[in-house]
């Protein structure tokens, strides 16, 4: 064991990682303010601030009323006017009460204004199911942002990169969006310390192999990993890619992995249709990667339903580890 | 030092600045005229929304702004960028869509800024220019510079959600910003009285437990003393305010308006209480200027009209390849 | 009835808690609303109250993982009889369903009518498309018929192409037995192992397997031509230094076996050959090229069962078997090699008919009729004193379909 190494195994939680982040950005630049509801003393719906209010003060980490079209708002003009705000949703799904601020107005300011201003916006949303909290509470609703040129967008899916993607996206002159899932907050793993980036718009190959290539998102991710050992116990070497960045998308990675398999299976939690998915499989498709495909793309994404209450029920509108099992054994086989 | 009867405007600016600001709605009208005959002649893309007849409420709520100070504006904002000492030639050449323009091209009508001098844009989204001041407003106070930032919105915006949350924060973090709301009586076709439950827009003031004043919008001392008593209570770090112009558009909304809603006796009655002749008489009976003084300005800024517009026709225009540029930073020289 | 004490859900994602540490002793009386013991979550510690007025008895261990709604303690009631701890009366919160959630990827099934386009992927009409092959003279093994990659015989050029050529001795594998030895030569993509069926009928007798080059465990060898091939297998015979042997070869062995013959004819007691190659000009190439460039079960057993007459034999187990012995890229691309240099352009280059005339030791011919590798009717160029052994219902394996009634007809015979 190379004990120079021990300070890199470090874990924390994914959680305490965004908090590290965030604490790095306020210590070291008097522009960033935190503003959301509840972040103060109550430490944030999810406890991801915590108690970097008592480091801080009031000032920096600002409970905001429940206004999150106003809120919105506020960090959109803060950003153009020289602060460097972090906007938290409490919930992803109600940023939908702020859409304007985000789609007409975050995403639009500098081509506008023929970039003669930049929004530097950050903004958190804690998204997906899984927590009981039924269909107002557990959205995944990135792809509606994705869809928005002006915005980038990403699903951190790791502590590591939930720490260096916020840290990024702070050094980000445009709007960055990130979608933190609420299950992966109390994940633990190894985070550097101190300040570091990574990349927004670069795809992570979190297990390489040759017979096909599973294209995952946020929680999915780890999933599809969980499917792939599983696949590899049945003769299956499956490549798993972290897309890590919904806008922009890393074409590069994604392509050349499918020209090395000739199979796609894309996993997201958000809706199917009109998803993440289908924008991945038409990347693919439209690109010489296709004369490499050796079965059709597959798509698991969430059902065309909102996200129910019974727990069996909702498990069963997104991707479980065996529904990509199936599709990945399927798909390898040549029988899809 | 003076007489308590002497308008408030002359009391307070010199005539220097007192010609400046009845120069600016002089170039205000005139953009706008100039404008709405280049439209006619097809030399305009898309539809406009002029503020003729508001002149006096846009130069007015900007008297004691500098440079650093900050406004927002509205679909309606020509006025506003001029008052805020935009440049009239890139003003027209954003309108013909060229790269001279304010936005090279991107914007238009809807979207002209002029950050240097502090205007961070007009909006084509009602209300959706409310709580960027207020976040204008935050910066301000949280870099400590001293600026304040002027919100202006129509009538139609104090029904938007916008509207409320915004007035909420800025009053609950005491921010220094000044809501400007200049009530020309209709959101497009709808009368304030159909849609707005109080009487007097400024009377959502006392909801936020913010000072909250209606004057004249077409008398320009009215306006810039109402306004300016709020920007000094901003800027002493009393937090907002919120003025309401009473005031008119003489036009359509936009250029599709056919006038349904309101009767040629009404716009005639408003037309008769023009800002600007109030303003030149105002200047004339206090000696400021002469009649002669006042009809040489009008030439002078008919000229200024001229030349923007031959500036305007001469920028080159953007090119399809670059018809993508300016959506993210990255590659762009900041 | 004693109240059972649970673990409670204290956060919204909490599926199990620990029990930290109690705060009354077991036989203690507590009043509802008393602090009884200490949870932890993997996000806070709590104290929980009683629910109930009682006495506290079978208490979990302090630093017991427990499950959410599961009992954690009991309160008896004053002189309630307290024995071994009560049943668990709430089912414990199910684990996520073993059964896969249902993918469907139903597609209405029309069948191909003969005017419809060919079914290929973009990966095997490009590989077509290179190699210059129509996609209408191709089997398509996936779904509905759908040419695949691995369906175009180009497609092992992507396979890896090369192998480091090896040199050494060839594998030779003997069981100890009575009697003049048998020799036995298997087929292309074959080894030593694939003899086991007739094996079982061959009881006592001595046995000397030969594992082909680049076949079983015998060298990756660079062979130019089936001369190269006879050449090496001869040197192996040579070194066995017997007096006699019965040699038995099948398919590609057989034509060795047959090679060896001519050239080796007073060693050789008997020659035994099973659908021989070498007697015709035609071989099913697609299914040599095929089985050699398979690389999982999945691609190999479509092949497999062109092998034989009863498809089911190839079952799951066995095209994995078969698979496990082909797992080294290497071997296979030698074998592909060799394939090349005896079989170029799906023709046989070599012609024993010749060498079949001329051997004079005892001979037979054993072929199935429905042999869909090596036509059955190269058996009619035989001459006289060959004998013919044509097995109804048998596919290019008879050695495995009909490993009863060859195993009878050599023990009677040698």
């Amino acid at each position: 064991m190379n004990m120079q190494n021990a300070p890199d195994i470090r874990e924390l939680s994914y959680a305490e990682a965004i908090r590290e982040a965030m604490d790095i950005a306020l210590g070291s630049d008097e522009r960033v303010v935190l503003m959301g509801e509840d972040i103060g003393v109550y430490g944030g719906a999810f406890q991801v601030t915590g108690d970097l209010i008592d480091k801080y003060g009031p000032d920096r980490v600002m409970d905001t009323p429940i206004s999150e079209l106003g809120g919105a708002g506020v960090a959109v003009g803060a950003a153009m006017t020289g602060l460097r705000p972090i906007f938290e949703f409490q919930f992803s799904d109600f940023a939908t009460l702020a859409m304007e601020q985000i789609v007409n107005q975050a995403a639009k300011i500098r081509f506008m204004l023929g970039g003669a201003v930049s929004v530097p916006l950050v903004m958190r949303f804690p998204a997906g199911s899984g927590t009981g909290a039924a269909a107002q509470h557990s959205q995944s609703i990135e792809a509606w942002l994705g869809h928005v040129p002006g915005l980038k967008v990403i699903q951190p899916s790791t502590p590591e990169d939930a720490k260096g993607m916020l840290l990024a996206a702070l050094e980000d002159p445009d709007p960055v969006m990130i979608f933190e899932h609420k299950i992966l907050y109390k994940m633990r793993g190894p985070v550097p310390e101190g300040h570091y980036t990574i990349p927004i718009g670069k795809a992570a190959v979190r297990r390489e192999g040759k017979d096909l290539t599973i294209v995952a998102t946020s929680l999915m991710v780890h999933k599809a990993l969980a499917a792939a050992d599983d696949l590899a116990q049945n003769g299956i070497d499956a490549e798993v890619i972290d897309l890590r960045t919904i806008r922009p998308m890393d074409r590069d990675t994604v392509l050349a992995s499918v020209r090395k398999t000739g199979r796609l299976i894309c996993v997201y939690e958000g809706v199917k249709t009109l998803g993440v998915g289908a924008e991945i499989s038409a990347m693919v498709a439209e690109s010489d990667a296709f004369d490499y495909l050796d079965a059709p793309i597959f798509r698991l994404g969430g059902a065309e339903s909102p996200i129910p209450y019974n727990p069996e029920l909702e498990k069963a509108v997104v991707p479980q580890v065996p529904d990509i099992l199936n599709a990945a054994t399927e798909l390898a086989q040549g029988r899809l | 030092m003076s007489d308590p009867n002497t308008p408030y405007a002359i009391r307070t600016y010199d005539a220097e600045t007192l010609k400046d600001a009845l120069r600016k709605m002089f170039l205000i009208r005139k953009f706008e005229e100039g404008a709405e005959d280049s439209y006619t002649r097809g030399l305009i893309h898309g539809t406009m929304h002029l503020s003729i007849g508001q002149e006096a409420s846009a130069v007015g709520s900007c008297m004691s702004l500098s440079d650093a100070d900050k406004i927002t504006s509205t679909h309606r904002g020509h006025g506003h960028c001029v008052a805020k000492g935009a440049d009239l030639g890139r003003m027209f050449a954003e309108f013909f869509g060229k790269e001279d323009g304010y936005c090279r091209g991107r914007g238009g009508s809807m979207h002209i800024a002029d950050v240097e001098k502090g205007n961070l844009g007009a909006n084509g989204i009602v209300g959706g220019g409310l709580p960027i001041a207020v976040g204008a407003a935050l910066s301000a106070k949280r870099l400590n510079t001293g600026a304040v930032t002027v919100c202006f919105f129509g009538d139609g915006a104090n029904n938007e959600g916008a509207f409320h949350e915004a007035l909420n924060m800025a009053a609950v973090w005491k921010l220094p910003v000044v809501f400007v709301c200049e009530n020309n009586r209709y959101g497009m076709s709808t009368s304030t009285e159909k849609s707005t439950a109080v009487k007097h827009i400024a009377d959502r003031a006392s909801a936020y437990n913010m000072p909250g004043t209606t004057v004249d919008g077409n008398d320009f001392s009215a306006v810039a003393e109402a306004v300016d008593t709020a920007v000094a209570h901003a800027r002493a770090g009393n937090g907002p305010s919120l003025v309401e112009n009473l005031t008119y558009r003489w036009r359509g909304h936009s250029k599709s308006d056919r006038n349904r809603y309101r009767t040629k006796e009404e716009i005639s009655d408003w037309m008769a209480r023009d800002p600007i002749l109030h303003m030149s008489a105002l200047l004339v009976e206090h000696k400021v200027m002469s009649e002669a003084d006042v009809a040489a300005l009008e030439t002078e800024t008919a000229q200024v009209i001229q030349d923007a517009i031959a500036f305007a026709n001469a920028s080159p225009a953007p090119t399809a390849a670059e018809a993508t540029r300016f959506v993210y930073t990255d590659g762009e020289a900041a | 009835m004693p109240v059972e004490v649970i673990m409670p859900k204290v956060d919204m994602d909490m599926a199990r808690g620990t029990v930290a540490a109690w705060h009354v002793e077991p036989g203690a009386t507590v009043a509802k609303g008393d602090p009884l013991f200490d949870i932890e979550t993997d996000k806070a510690a709590m104290e929980v109250e009683a629910q109930a007025d009682g006495i506290l008895h079978h208490p979990a261990p302090e630093g017991t993982e427990v499950a959410i709604g599961q009992p954690v303690a009991w309160l008896y009631a004053e002189g309630e009889e307290v024995g071994d701890a009560p049943a668990v009366s709430a089912p414990e919160a199910q684990p996520e369903p073993e059964e896969p959630a249902e993918t469907t990827v139903s597609e209405p099934v029309s069948p191909p009518s003969p005017t419809e386009n060919i079914r290929a992927t973009p990966r095997a009409r490009t590989l077509a498309r290179d190699a210059n092959i129509d996609l209408a003279t191709l089997t398509g093994s996936g779904p509905r018929g759908r040419i695949q990659a691995e369906d175009v015989p180009q497609a092992r050029e992507e396979v890896p192409a090369t192998f480091t050529a090896q040199t050494g001795a060839l594998h030779v594998m003997r069981s100890k037995g009575t009697g003049t030895p048998l020799v036995l030569i298997h087929g292309f993509a074959s080894d030593s192992m694939s003899w086991k069926p007739l094996e079982a009928h061959l009881k006592n007798r001595a046995l000397i397997r030969i594992d082909l080059p680049c076949h079983g465990k015998s060298p990756n060898m660079r062979v130019g031509s089936f001369a190269d091939l006879v050449k090496t297998v001869r040197q192996t015979f040579d070194d066995l230094h017997l007096d006699a042997a019965h040699v038995i070869g099948h398919s590609l062995g057989g034509a060795v076996a047959l090679a060896l013959a001519d050239t080796r004819p007073r060693s050789i007691a008997s020659l035994t050959l099973i659908a021989p190659a070498g007697l015709g000009p035609d071989i099913n190439e697609a299914a040599l090229a095929g089985i050699a460039r398979a690389t999982k079960p999945e691609s190999l057993a479509p092949w497999l069962k062109t092998l034989v007459h009863d498809e089911s034999l190839i079952n799951d187990g066995y095209a994995r078997a078969a698979m496990k012995t082909r797992l080294d890229p290497h071997m296979r691309a030698a074998q592909a090699a060799l394939a090349h240099a005896v079989f170029p352009d799906g023709t046989q280059a070599f012609d024993l008919k010749a060498a079949l005339h001329r051997v004079s030791m005892p001979t037979r011919l054993i072929w199935g009729r429905s042999d869909k590798i090596i036509p059955w009717q190269h058996a009619l160029t035989a001459p006289g004193p060959v004998a013919l052994h044509l097995f109804e219902a048998t596919g290019h394996l008879p050695q495995f379909e009909r490993a009863e009634g060859i195993g009878k007809l050599l023990q009677s015979a040698l």
